[in-house]
C-alpha cells in the first residue's frame, strides 16, 4: 500500500518543527494511512521512531508521497529532488543567514546553502504548504508551483494544563516581584532576546525597579547563549533575568500563566507557535513586527513597528497598567488560534496530503475528502 | 515595517550591496534611537565573537567551499559586510587565547582560501574536487583542535562581571594616588578598575584628569553618579570594559599613570603579564605604573568560595610582582606596605 512519509533532517523533541512532524505522524496514522519518519542525522530520544532516509529506497512504494519538513539544509533535499515520487514541502522557514553569521559562521554557511536547496526543491513540488502566509509568500517566489497555507499541526487546543508545582513556585516569587515578564524561543541570533533584555533594564530604571525577565528557550547558539547571560550581568542584572530550558509543556504552561506580558522581539518568525500558545493561556502578548508575527497576532496583542528599549519598556508598562485594555487583549488572544485555524489544521493538513496522495496514484487509488485548499493569501485578522 | 523581501528572493536576485545585510537592513535600524539606547545595544554587539578563531576558521571554509559548490549560480550570502569586524571584539579574543601570531596566522589562512578559490576557476573540475576536499579536512582538523585549545583555555568563558567581587580598599593610598598621578601631570591618569571610589576622588579632587574603566555596569554607573561625569565639570570620563581590553585600544605613551587594581588579582599569570605589558607601552615615559595588590589572606578571607575557586587567578605576593616587573622590563618598581587595610602598591616609574 502507498503511503504518506514524511521526512526531516532530524527529529527533535521540544522543536517546533520535530512536534509539529510527529503530530502530523499519528494524524495520518490514525487516518489508516501509511506513514513513516525518516531522517538524515539520528536524535537519541526519537531514533527508535525514525529510519535513515536512504533506507526508503527499499520501502518504496509506487504512488507514495514524501513530504519533506524544511527549515535547513540537508543531503536530503537533492537525493528528493531526484527521486521519482510525488514531493510535498512543508515549510517552516529557514532563518536568513546573516543572523547566525557574526556567532557561528559554519551554521551561518548551512542556512545560505539551504536558501539554494528550497530554489532546487521548490520548482520540483507538486505542492508548498507554507505554515503562514510569509512563508508561502516565501515558497512561490521561489518557484513552488502550487502553495497553500495550513497552520502547524502541533499547538494544543485546548492549550496545556500548568504543572501544579511548578506554577506554585512561580507565585510565591511572583508575590515578592514586580510585573514578570516571558520570553520564550530558542537562544538563538534571530529571537532577538537581548533587544528584550535591553527593555528589560530600561523599564527596571524608569517605570518597572521590580520587574524582571524570564528567557525559557534551549541555547540553540552556545556562544549567543554566553553573550546573553553575560549582557544580563554587565547590566547589573543577575538576579532579575532568568534563563530556563528543557522543561515540559505543563511547566511551560505555569510560566504562561504566571506571567504578567509575553515580550516576543524576534526579527525572523515564520510563525511564531509561543505567541499563540500565550494567548491561548491568557497572556497578553508584546511583539515586535517582523515575519509571522502580524498575521498570527492580529489585533489580539501589542504590535510594535519599532524596537527600541524605551518604546519596548513604555508600551509594555503601558499595558500591564491598563487593566481594561490587557483584559481586551485577553479576550481577543484567547479567541486568536480559533481564528487563524489552528483547531482544524492537523485535518487540513492530512486533507491536503490526501488529495496529493489522491493526484500521484490516480484519483479512484486514494479518493480523500476533496477539501478546498486554503489560498496562500495572509491568515484571517 | 520590519518584513524585508523573502529570504531566497534575497538570494536570487540581490545585488551585491544588499548582500550580507540582515533583512531591512539598509537603513540604520537604531538611527532613530537616543545614544543611551544605541549604547546599551551596542554594549551586546561587542560580545559577538566574530573574530574568534573558531569563528575564522568556519569563515575560511565557507569561503572555500561555497562558491565552487554552486557554480554559475549567485551565492545565498555574500559574507559579512567589511566593517562588521570592527565593530564586535574583534581579534581581541583570539589574541587573548593564543596571542597575535596565531591570529595572524588565521588571517592568512582566510587570504590564502581567498587566492585558492580564485585559482581553482582555472582548474578542471576533476583536480578542483581534489584540491577543494583536501584544502577542507585540513581547514576543518585545525578548527578542531582550535576549539579544543580555546576551550580548554577558558573552560567556563566566565568574566568579572557575572563574579560577585567585594571592592579593593584603596583608602591606604589616597594621598600617594595624586602623586603618582604628578609624574605626568600632562597627561591623564587610568584608573584600572575603580574600587570603592576613593582613589577616583582623591585624584579627581585634585583636578586630575582620569579615565576610569571597570567591566562591572552598575560600578561605572555608580561613578557617574556620585561624580556627575555627564555634567563636563570634572576631567573623568568612564567606560564598562574589561581592563585589558580598553588598554589594547589605546595609543603608545598616551597616559601619564596607570594604576591597576581588581583585575591584576584575580587574572591568571598570562592575564596578569598581558595587564603589565599593555599598561607599560601605554604609560608615557616619566609616568608611573602602579599596581595595588591585596593581600593573600585577605583575598582568600574576602571571597565566597564558588567566586574563589572560579577566579582563573588570585593575588600574586608585592615580591613575586617586583620580580614579574622586572622580568617585563620594570627593573625599579618598589614595593609600598600600606599603613592600614590590606592592599599594597607596587610602583614602577617608566623609563624616559
Amino acid at each position: 500500500m502507498s503511503g504518506i512519509h514524511l521526512f526531516v533532517p532530524m527529529l527533535h523533541v521540544r522543536d517546533a518543527v520535530g512536534e509539529h512532524t510527529r503530530a502530523l505522524r499519528d494524524l495520518l496514522v490514525a487516518d489508516g494511512v501509511d506513514c513513516r519518519i525518516y531522517i538524515e542525522n539520528p536524535d537519541p530520544n526519537t531514533v527508535h521512531e525514525t529510519r535513515h532516509y536512504l533506507e526508503y529506497e527499499d520501502d518504496a512504494v509506487p504512488g507514495d508521497v514524501l513530504v519533506y519538513q524544511m527549515a535547513t539544509r540537508s543531503d536530503m533535499v537533492a537525493w528528493l529532488a531526484a527521486r521519482p515520487e510525488t514531493v510535498v514541502i512543508n515549510y517552516h522557514n529557514i532563518t536568513p543567514p546573516e543572523y547566525f553569521a557574526p556567532w557561528n559562521n559554519w551554521i551561518a554557511r548551512h542556512q545560505a546553502l539551504a536558501v539554494l536547496e528550497l530554489q532546487d526543491l521548490a520548482p520540483t513540488a507538486v505542492l508548498g504548504i507554507g505554515v503562514s502566509a510569509f512563508d508561502a509568500d516565501e515558497l512561490r517566489r521561489c518557484g513552488c508551483p502550487e502553495v497553500v497555507v495550513v497552520p502547524v499541526a502541533n499547538v494544543r487546543i485546548p492549550p496545556t494544563t500548568p504543572d501544579p508545582t511548578t506554577l506554585a513556585a512561580l507565585r510565591e516569587q511572583q508575590g515578592e516581584d514586580g510585573p514578570r515578564w516571558l520570553s520564550v524561543g530558542r537562544l538563538a541570533p534571530n529571537k532577538a532576546h537581548q533587544d528584550t533584555i535591553a527593555a528589560l533594564f530600561v523599564a527596571r530604571a524608569t517605570t518597572s525597579p521590580d520587574a524582571r525577565l524570564t528567557i525559557v528557550g534551549s541555547p540553540s547558539e552556545p556562544a549567543y547563549a554566553r553573550a546573553l547571560r553575560r549582557y544580563a550581568a554587565e547590566l547589573g542584572m543577575h538576579g532579575a533575568v532568568t534563563f530556563v530550558s528543557g522543561i515540559s509543556d505543563s511547566q511551560l504552561a505555569a510560566h504562561y500563566v504566571s506571567a504578567d506580558v509575553l515580550i516576543m522581539l524576534s526579527e525572523h518568525e515564520g510563525f511564531g507557535v509561543p505567541l499563540v500558545e500565550a494567548m491561548s493561556h491568557g497572556l497578553p502578548v508584546v511583539a515586535f513586527a517582523a515575519g509571522a508575527v502580524p498575521e498570527v497576532v492580529g489585533d489580539a496583542g501589542v504590535l510594535l513597528e519599532e524596537k527600541g528599549p524605551r518604546r519596548v519598556a513604555q508600551e509594555t508598562a503601558a499595558l500591564c497598567d491598563d487593566r481594561a485594555r490587557r483584559e481586551s487583549l485577553v479576550v481577543a488572544g484567547r479567541a486568536r488560534p480559533a481564528a487563524l485555524g489552528l483547531d482544524r489544521a492537523g485535518s487540513d493538513l492530512v486533507a491536503a496530503l490526501l488529495k496529493v496522495a489522491g493526484r500521484a496514484q490516480g484519483a479512484s487509488a486514494v479518493p480523500g475528502p476533496d477539501v478546498p485548499l486554503r489560498p496562500a493569501s495572509p491568515l484571517s485578522h | 515595517m520590519p518584513a524585508g523581501p523573502p529570504t531566497c528572493a534575497r538570494g536570487v536576485g540581490a545585488t551585491a550591496e544588499d548582500r550580507g545585510k540582515p533583512e531591512n537592513q539598509d537603513a540604520d535600524p537604531r538611527s532613530g534611537l537616543s545614544a543611551e539606547e544605541r549604547g546599551l545595544l551596542e554594549a551586546f554587539d561587542r560580545l559577538r565573537p566574530q573574530g574568534s578563531l573558531g569563528w575564522h576558521f568556519d569563515d575560511a571554509v565557507r569561503r572555500l567551499v561555497e562558491p565552487p559548490q554552486f557554480p554559475g549560480r549567485p551565492n545565498g550570502w555574500a559574507g559579512l559586510p567589511v566593517d562588521l569586524w570592527e565593530r564586535g571584539r574583534s581579534t581581541k579574543a583570539s589574541e587573548r587565547v593564543l596571542g597575535d601570531v596565531v591570529t595572524t596566522v588565521a588571517q592568512d589562512l582566510s587570504e590564502y582560501t581567498d587566492r585558492a578559490v580564485e585559482e581553482s576557476h582555472q582548474r578542471s573540475e576533476a583536480a578542483l574536487d581534489e584540491f577543494r576536499r583536501t584544502v577542507f579536512d585540513a581547514v576543518r582538523f585545525l578548527a578542531a583542535r582550535v576549539d579544543r585549545l580555546e576551550s580548554s583555555t577558558d573552560p567556563l568563558g566566565m568574566e568579572a562581571a557575572e563574579f560577585d567581587l567585594p571592592a579593593i580598599d584603596a583608602s591606604a593610598w589616597l594621598d600617594a594616588a595624586p602623586t603618582w598621578a604628578a609624574a605626568r601631570p600632562d597627561l591623564p591618569v587610568l584608573l584600572g578598575e575603580l574600587g570603592d571610589d576613593g582613589l577616583l576622588a582623591a585624584l579627581v579632587g585634585r583636578g586630575t584628569d582620569v579615565e576610569g574603566v571597570d567591566p562591572r555596569g552598575p560600578v561605572v554607573w555608580a561613578a557617574d553618579a556620585a561624580f556627575d561625569v555627564g555634567s563636563g565639570r570634572v576631567g573623568l570620563v568612564t567606560a564598562i570594559a574589561e581592563v585589558i581590553d580598553h588598554l589594547r585600544g589605546l595609543p603608545d605613551a598616551s597616559r601619564g599613570c596607570v594604576v591597576l587594581s581588581g583585575c591584576v588579582d584575580r587574572a591568571d599569570i598570562a592575564g596578569k603579564v598581558g595587564l603589565i605589558d599593555e599598561a607599560h607601552r601605554v604609560v608615557a615615559p616619566g609616568g608611573a605604573l602602579v599596581v595595588l595588590v591585596t593581600e593573600q589572606s585577605a583575598w582568600d578571607a574576602s571571597l565566597a568560595p564558588v567566586v574563589r575557586d572560579l577566579l582563573p587567578g588570585r593575588p600574586l605576593h608585592p615580591e613575586t610582582w617586583l620580580a614579574v616587573l622586572e622580568h617585563r622590563g620594570l627593573p625599579a618598581a618598589t614595593w609600598h606596605r600600606p599603613a592600614n587595610g590590606s592592599v599594597h602598591a607596587v610602583v614602577s616609574e617608566v623609563g624616559r
